[in-house]
């Protein structure tokens, strides 16, 4: 997937918007908070996903620093940005719902929260190739997948006003991140199978992969009990497998890591797979959250309203 | 030529044929000019007109008033060596002082006779057949002249930048260079667009003024600690009776900064160390981690222009402040809005957002020999020759031109040495009554590819977008080089590399 990055960077620079231009108080808010079943699923739901967009912007973040040129590294820096507006939209939606409890932010759940936490300590020193190939995976899987799961189980417009602008800029965002995929697999293969083993014990490295493994199967349990059915999260871990298979994309050692990885988190009688990493969630699900370091200050720049 | 001096000023200018040529021409009453004018009267040059588009003189220093402006240079080594002032109040003067300053010299050296206030000049031409340079005003005047300072100033014009939306904002906005001094920010919510050299000396002012103050910046730079104080009654005492002390201390002031010309124009070990007191300094300032990383530069220190301050990363954390670093997507009626979606709403925004640095010419059309315009032989990138000639202009003398920037040391001590190379080429022509003094284009293009070869070594060069170039990355501004080097240079006009027309 080749682009002309200097006009997806016109293009993004075009369409920006802001949670202003949405009536967050018009009519239907209703369709929501008259369905005490949806009601209390979407709660939860909305607070996961809302702090996936927030993982997102940490990665897009820390990818602006990586950036191989000046307009891949401005482009990353309005995606951490706009991530951050969904994030905000997002919560913004929670709030025309009444699912905000005060002025505090919705919990995140705890393999979210180490996944944060990781973010923070050591995406900055990670190179391109790890963050630009396991981003997509979660804009693709979680994102994408969550997000259209919302659009079919809910029909307030006002949400469906909100994901249509999100969707177009996700949208913008596959499409760079598939393209750097694609940027990424150029060089000897050799080279970067060396440069991947060798990463590969970088415990910082390490303590990241710890973080994500558990997300995933974390995120499937969530769908299920929400009473959804997991192939769409498949579906979605599949596509970054289709899209990303591209002849650089398939020479991306990490490409090839993260979608094997994939097809096992699909495979649900892979035991090798399932049951250690079955056993971490319910591990980190053991936590204590006093044993948690503080929030990074960053999270608390999440906001509802559409002025400041 | 028996009329006075006198008589001829006062004949209408506009008849051309009745029209005075005046020795030397100077445009623009800053610093440059001013002191070209000293330095031309001493050297026996007494014929000479300044023309100033202002009603004050002072130039940059006259507009940039906003709060909290003053130099980065210290003071004794931003003045002229020639006018020492005993009297600096600070380390580091504030633009009033260093304005009061320059009215000094007006005062000392009895410029106010010689200056033309409100004359913007719109055109300069060179008239072969009289051998003198017309200069247009926007009055309607026309002034005749042998030769011509260009003074004008490299940072004369500022402009809002085109930002999405800036025409629709309904609130108040100001310019860094224009400041409204009658506004009242007591209460106020205001927005400060930028973090370079300006902004960081407004921010900290407007945090104590103003009711809540965001600042949006898109690049950090690098902060160095300002060595700054408050002169000593004893120091005064002494520069005033033993002016050698005083020059002392520019000479050791002028070593201390010669010396950050290693790290701060090349990338070696000293780039390191200078990078690593930025850290420290930014560490000891700025407790959150977060607000380190959006303050930490990605560029190496040098590449763009290194900020001095003591206060601004304090008044950032103050309650009534906040650093957005999200892009601007737009501005609206009522505020800014940002890429993360919000709207940071604003009853005053502060564009402290620079200058229209003119890289592709002057701020007016220049004709030199044959009608050549420079702005079109400039499309590409200034050039000149030792920063102040360029061939087809004869006559015509630049000061802060092509390749005259410091990025270590004060730009006084190049424009000295720009002005007494000036004097010699003005006394080459008064003197010997040539019809023209031109640099050979061979020795300009021998000149420039030279300083081209050594610029792509700086830090200057290495990759990050910087006023100093041009869209293309061009560097027509800086000298790549120590300030001494720079004088060295500038001690002599050689005559080789000029053709001396009679």
């Amino acid at each position: 997937m080749q682009l002309d990055l200097e006009k997806m960077r016109d293009r993004i620079k075009a369409s920006q918007w802001a949670l202003a231009d949405i009536d967050w108080d018009a009519p239907g808010r209703e369709r929501v908070t008259e369905n005490p079943e949806l009601y209390a699923k979407l709660k939860a739901f909305m607070a996961d996903l809302m702090w996936i967009e927030h993982v997102g912007a940490r990665g897009f973040a820390a990818m602006a620093k990586k950036a191989p040129n000046d307009t891949l590294r401005e482009i990353y820096t309005y995606f951490h940005a706009e991530e951050q507006r969904h994030a905000n939209a997002e919560m913004a939606l929670m709030q025309r719902w009444g699912m905000l409890d005060g002025e505090g932010l919705p919990e995140p759940n705890i393999n979210i929260r180490l996944v944060v936490e990781w973010l923070d300590a050591y995406a900055d020193e990670m190179p391109l190739s790890v963050l630009g190939s396991v981003i997509p995976m979660l804009e693709i899987t979680l994102d994408g997948a969550l997000c259209k799961f919302l659009l079919d189980t809910v029909d307030d417009p006002v949400c469906h006003a909100a994901f249509d602008k999100i969707n177009a800029d996700e949208a913008r965002h596959l499409g760079v991140d598939f393209h750097v995929l694609e940027m990424l697999g150029h060089g000897p293969i050799y080279r970067q199978t060396l440069d991947m083993a060798g990463r590969l014990i970088d415990p910082r490295l390490l303590m990241g992969i710890l973080a994500y493994l558990p997300l995933l199967n974390r995120m499937r349990d969530n769908l299920v009990e929400l009473g959804l059915k997991e192939n769409k999260l498949y579906e979605a871990i599949a596509k970054y497998k289709r899209v990303g298979g591209t002849p650089g994309g398939r020479r991306n050692p990490w490409f090839q890591l993260i979608s094997r990885q994939g097809a096992w988190v699909i495979d649900r009688k892979n035991v090798f797979y399932h049951a250690p990493v079955d056993a971490l969630v319910r591990l980190t699900g053991k936590i204590p959250p006093r044993l948690l370091p503080q929030i990074p200050s960053w999270v608390h720049e999440l906001t509802w309203k559409p002025t400041a | 030529m028996t009329t006075s001096p006198q008589a001829r000023r006062s004949a209408r200018p506009q008849d051309s044929a009745v029209l005075h040529t005046y020795e030397t021409l100077i445009v623009g009453a800053g610093f440059a000019g001013l002191g070209s004018a000293i330095r031309l009267r001493r050297a026996g040059i007494r014929d000479i007109v300044i023309l100033e588009r202002g009603n004050a003189v002072g130039g940059t220093w006259r507009d940039n008033q906003y709060p909290g402006a003053a130099c980065d240079i210290p003071s004794n080594l931003y003045s002229y060596s020639f006018a020492p002032n005993p009297e600096w109040s600070r380390a580091y003067s504030g633009s009033r002082e260093i304005l009061s300053y320059i009215g000094s010299l007006v005062r000392q050296y009895e410029l106010a006779p010689l200056i033309r206030f409100g004359q913007e000049v719109i055109e300069l031409a060179f008239d072969k057949a009289s051998r003198r340079w017309l200069a247009k005003t926007a009055a309607g005047q026309t002034y005749g002249a042998r030769t011509v300072v260009m003074a004008q100033g490299p940072l004369s014009n500022a402009r809002f930048p085109d930002m999405p939306g800036i025409g629709c904002f309904e609130g108040h906005k100001i310019h860094s260079a224009r400041w409204d001094h009658g506004y009242d920010f007591a209460g106020k919510r205001v927005a400060v667009i930028g973090t370079g050299a300006s902004a960081i000396q407004i921010i900290p002012e407007m945090v104590k003024q103003a009711g809540f103050v965001k600042v949006f910046q898109r690049t950090p730079g690098w902060v160095l600690p300002r060595p700054d104080y408050g002169t000593p009654d004893w120091m005064r005492a002494l520069f005033r009776r033993a002016p050698a002390a005083q020059s002392a201390l520019r000479q050791v002031l002028y070593g201390a900064h010669e010396s950050m010309a290693t790290g701060l124009i090349w990338r070696t070990p000293a780039s390191g160390l200078l990078e690593q007191v930025a850290r420290l300094h930014l560490r000891s300032q700025v407790q959150d981690d977060w607000m380190r990383r959006q303050l930490t530069p990605d560029h190496r220190i040098g590449c763009k222009r290194v900020l001095v301050s003591n206060d601004y990363y304090p008044s950032l954390q103050q309650p009534n402040a906040k650093l957005i670093t999200w892009p601007i997507a737009t501005l609206s009626p009522r505020g800014i809005r940002t890429v993360e979606g919000v709207e940071h709403q604003a009853d005053c925004i502060v564009f402290a957002t620079g200058f229209d640095v003119s890289k592709t010419g002057t701020p007016f059309p220049v004709h030199g020999l044959g009608g050549r315009l420079l702005s079109e032989e400039w499309q590409r990138g200034a050039q000149a020759y030792r920063s102040v000639s360029v061939a087809g202009y004869p006559n015509l003398f630049f000061t802060f031109g092509p390749n005259s920037g410091p990025g270590h040391n004060s730009a006084l001590v190049y424009l000295e040495s720009q002005i007494d190379y000036i004097v010699q080429g003005v006394r080459l022509v008064i003197e010997r009554d040539l019809k023209w003094l031109d640099v050979h284009e061979g020795a300009q293009q021998r000149y420039n590819a030279a300083i081209q070869r050594r610029l792509a070594g700086t830090n200057w060069n290495s990759g990050c977008k910087s006023w100093y170039l041009t869209g293309d990355g061009f560097n027509g501004t800086m000298y790549p080089g120590f300030a001494t080097q720079y004088r060295l240079q500038m001690r002599r006009l050689p005559q080789r590399d000029y053709s001396l027309v009679r």
